[in-house]
């Protein structure tokens, strides 16, 4: 896979992670839905498995920035399995909007799973780590778009939740917000 | 405080565009390692099922 490729496929890749959060918190502000505080730790597995993707976009593709990326999908699906089990008997209930009839964290595992399929057959291709172009080259519109895209959604995650959970130390963010704790 | 690791992975893309690539990564393991603090935290909330 030529260098170009590569890039591209990332960026798309970083794209698709965006777009997840971007629909997270498009169903937080628009619809009212605040996030538990295990859905809060899916969106940090999107944002750890992108981390990777950036690597990638930044240093060249490398074999540790997959790893990072499969390792980071790998903990967000975990905790979207835990969630999923938490609601599976029937007449337990479910937590969130449903959206296209599942709710955000089965789309959620769904997606991990789709991060993690989706590294593993780009890292086939030994090619795209044998000539790594450099700095000015790889971000061009499109990955640089996604970039700081991505960045300022880690950035109005983190003061979300800020706004959501407080500033108190661990275990103080309710597990069925109904507020925001800092606005009250 | 559940907005740690969002700061912490906003810290590591910040370390790699100033090309601190050893940094950025040091910054992601102490990002994902926060989650997995937090996960072990509200893994057991209650969960109302009537048997």
């Amino acid at each position: 896979m030529p260098a170009e490729l590569s890039r591209l496929l990332n960026a798309l890749g970083l794209i698709a992670i965006v777009t997840a959060l971007s629909i997270a918190f498009v169903d937080q502000l628009w619809f009212r839905d605040l996030p538990c505080p295990l859905c809060i730790l899916q969106r940090a597995g999107f944002t750890a498995a992108g981390v990777g993707i950036a690597l990638n976009l930044m240093f060249g593709p490398r074999p540790s920035h997959y790893g990072m990326t499969i390792l980071g999908a790998s903990v967000g699906a975990s905790i979207s399995i835990r969630q999923i089990l938490l609601h599976i008997v029937p007449g337990t209930g479910s937590y969130g909007n449903a959206i296209f009839g599942l709710h955000l964290y089965t789309w959620a595992l769904i997606g991990f799973a789709l991060t993690i399929v989706w590294s593993a057959i780009l890292l086939f291709d030994d090619r795209q780590f044998e000539n790594p172009e450099p700095w000015s080259k790889r971000l061009d519109v499109l990955p640089l778009t996604a970039l700081i895209t991505f960045f300022l959604l880690a950035l109005g995650n983190a003061v979300s939740t800020l706004l959501i959970c407080g500033v108190g130390l661990l275990g103080q963010c309710p597990a069925n917000p109904a507020h925001y704790l800092l606005l009250e | 405080m559940m907005s740690l690791p969002f700061i912490i992975f906003a810290c590591a893309l910040g370390a790699a565009w100033l090309r601190q690539r050893g940094v950025a990564i040091g910054l992601w393991v102490a990002g994902v390692l926060v989650m997995l603090v937090l996960f072990r935290i509200h893994v057991t909330e209650v969960l109302s099922i009537s048997l």
